[in-house]
């Protein structure tokens, strides 16, 4: 991933007309947080707010976009730190006093946990939460990046316009044959399953579990599972599997470093993470204050020229280079091809689900 | 010389292990039974769905036979180490050791790449013409055996070499001159000497092979699920703490038997 992190002050297109045409637009309408830096300077200098995301690549691209800028603009300091374990988190929250002021989770983990109270509701007197699209808003989080589970094959196995471009066409084994890598977790298998087995997608939820499951078996001998995204890529990469799901931002990388895959974006099954405040900060508004920068365009665009993660913010294409734009999930005839996951029914089913998983793994 | 007066040389290790260890554990045991409320719900739990059972058989039988391969290989080699020169000596028990200094997440992957269908194993036996077809090494039961022997042979090797050291060659010379053939004297002197080696080496693999979950879930297939991989997941992924303590305890009371029959062996060969 270095080469990733190695990339990026070249590859951000900040072209300063476009940059100023955002944010002035942003700034009439009253957008921009930092219109006033010198006030935004009084409130929070010297003020330290505590960053928790996943590490790697990913973060360092969270670090040089929103983090820095925040802390330029306001004069608080913002410290990294993770990887983000939910089972720490929870701990810490349970404990009443979390060291973490925002914390990057993912969109299953935000639906269980605000059952639980986990977090603190987005405070939209500070977060303008109307910059991402609506889809991406909820009462306790901002999402902030968006990416999706895609069909992905090795074009010396199938070559591109030949290759399966549906999860029906990916689970026929006789038009397709050969090993095929899948994702080893219950979501997203069981809705790649039954859109396999001529579900629509308007029609997925509630999932009809049986249903899915039985179609399962129908490739569980012809299936490699990955649990690691380095995996899922390397599967593909060695041709271990000629077809595989896998996600986008993956295929990117690797294409990125030469290797010959493909991607398919009809029925992309997309996710979302959100940042979020845990429940007892000491410091809330200026957690919130942070999630505020993150909704700012040119920070999603330079995240997204970084690591091919999709913006929520529909301004920021207006700074995204042309030729990453397929890349990416929420790029218009992208998200037309696809659906966003059920968080609202995954956070009810996905206990019993995921351990159903298993047990279909082991019979 | 008496052990109790020096007792207080331990007491920061104590200390250390009743903080770090001792309250953690029994605070997870003790949420096997509390949570979600008090009561055995979650051993129910594990007795009533096949998936657990299933998990558990695994884990026993996995552990069990990467014991065996590591016991079949670790002796020879345990043998050459304590009856070589110094210097292969040195050479040897540094090869041993080598993969305690790289991290289990790399050498797993590097066994990917060795043992996938286009990997160098395979390659190489296709090349000479052993094999037609591609040997399937990779994502099921013998890839997480192979990963396994690899880590954990050094645990073997280590306790047989240090008593392997210890057995007075004149015993088996004496054997020799009374005229026992090489292979009874093997028999009944070298090996009934160095069974204390081989006890502590098999309880030591299959007590740490119990608890792992890395190298199953990266080399394994849909089939070859541990009960580590099931605890890992109740806590980080599910939340249910009370499943995964009731797991735990059950990882621990194995291999708690394991030390025990162990023990006891060893005590009654001396």
């Amino acid at each position: 991933m270095n080469d990733t992190d190695g990339r990026s002050a070249s590859r951000v297109t900040l072209d300063r007309r476009q940059f100023l045409a955002v944010s002035g637009s942003a700034a009439a309408l009253g957008l921009l947080g930092a219109g006033d830096p010198g006030f935004a300077e009084s409130k929070y200098a010297g003020q330290k707010v505590v960053f928790a995301s996943w590490g790697g690549a990913y973060q360092d691209a969270q670090k040089v976009s929103f983090c820095e800028a925040f802390a330029e603009k306001t004069g608080a300091s913002v410290v990294q730190d993770g990887p983000v374990s939910y089972s720490k988190l929870r701990v810490m929250i349970e404990g009443g006093a979390p060291t973490w002021d925002v914390v990057d989770v993912t969109i299953d983990f935000l639906y269980s946990a605000v059952k639980d109270k986990l977090f603190e509701k987005i405070d939209t007197s500070i977060v303008n939460v109307n910059r991402v699209e609506k889809k991406f808003q909820h009462e306790y989080g901002v999402g902030n990046i968006v990416w999706s589970y895609n069909i992905g094959y090795n074009t010396a196995v199938f070559s591109p316009g030949k290759h399966p471009q549906s999860w029906a066409e990916f689970f026929d084994l006789k038009r397709f044959p050969g090993r095929r890598s899948l994702r080893d977790r219950v979501n997203p298998m069981l809705e790649i399953a039954l859109l396999a087995d001529g579900v629509k997608i308007e029609n997925l939820y509630p999932l009809d579990v049986d249903r899915a499951f039985k179609k399962l078996d129908t490739i569980k001998k012809d299936a490699v599972f990955w649990t690691t995204n380095s995996q899922s890529q390397q599967l593909l990469i060695d041709g271990e599997a000629g077809v595989g799901i896998i996600n986008n931002g993956r295929i990117y990388d690797a294409v990125k470093k030469g290797s010959k895959l493909g991607i398919e974006w009809n029925e992309n099954m997309q996710s979302v993470d959100y940042l979020v405040v845990p429940t007892g900060v000491k410091n809330k508004s200026i957690a919130m204050a942070l999630i505020d920068e993150m909704t700012l365009p040119e920070h999603q665009a330079k995240v997204a020229e970084l690591m091919a993660l999709a913006p929520t913010n529909p301004d920021a294409f207006k700074l995204i280079s042309p030729s990453l734009s397929p890349w990416l999930s929420t790029t218009p005839e992208n998200a037309k091809k696809g659906f966003l996951v059920n968080e609202e029914y995954w956070k009810d089913h996905y206990k019993d689900l995921a351990e159903k998983w298993e047990a279909w793994k082991l019979s | 010389m008496s052990i109790d007066k020096r007792s207080w040389l331990v007491a920061p290790a104590v200390a250390l292990l009743a903080v770090v260890f001792v309250y953690p554990v029994f605070w997870l045991l003790l949420r096997s039974f509390s949570d979600p409320y008090w009561g055995i719900q979650n051993f129910r739990t594990l007795v009533d769905r096949p998936l657990y059972l299933r998990a558990l058989a695994n884990t026993v039988i996995v552990s069990g036979s990467v014991t065996l391969v590591c016991l079949l290989l670790g002796y020879p080699l345990a043998y050459t180490i304590a009856n070589a020169g110094s210097r292969l000596r040195r050479l040897l028990v540094f090869a041993v050791l080598i993969p305690f200094w790289t991290s289990l997440l790399v050498r797993t992957f590097a066994w990917m790449v060795l043992l996938q269908q286009k990997g160098l194993i395979n390659q190489a036996l296709l090349r000479l013409g052993l094999i037609d077809q591609p040997l399937t090494l990779i994502y099921n039961r013998v890839g997480v055996i192979i990963g396994m022997v690899h880590i954990l042979l050094p645990f073997m090797v280590l306790p047989l070499y240090s008593v392997l050291t210890r057995i007075d060659p004149s015993y088996t010379s004496a054997a020799a001159s009374l005229g026992a053939p090489p292979l009874s004297s093997f028999l009944r002197i070298y090996l009934p000497l160095s069974l204390p080696g081989v006890l502590t080496g098999t309880v030591l693999v299959f007590a740490i092979g119990l608890g792992y979950y890395i190298t199953p879930a990266l080399l394994g297939g849909p089939g070859d699920t541990m009960i580590a991989q099931l605890i890992e997941m109740q806590v980080s992924e599910l939340g249910r703490w009370g499943l995964a303590g009731a797991l735990a305890v059950i990882l621990l009371l194995g291999t708690s038997v394991a030390f025990a029959l162990v023990q006891r062996v060893i005590a009654a060969t001396r």
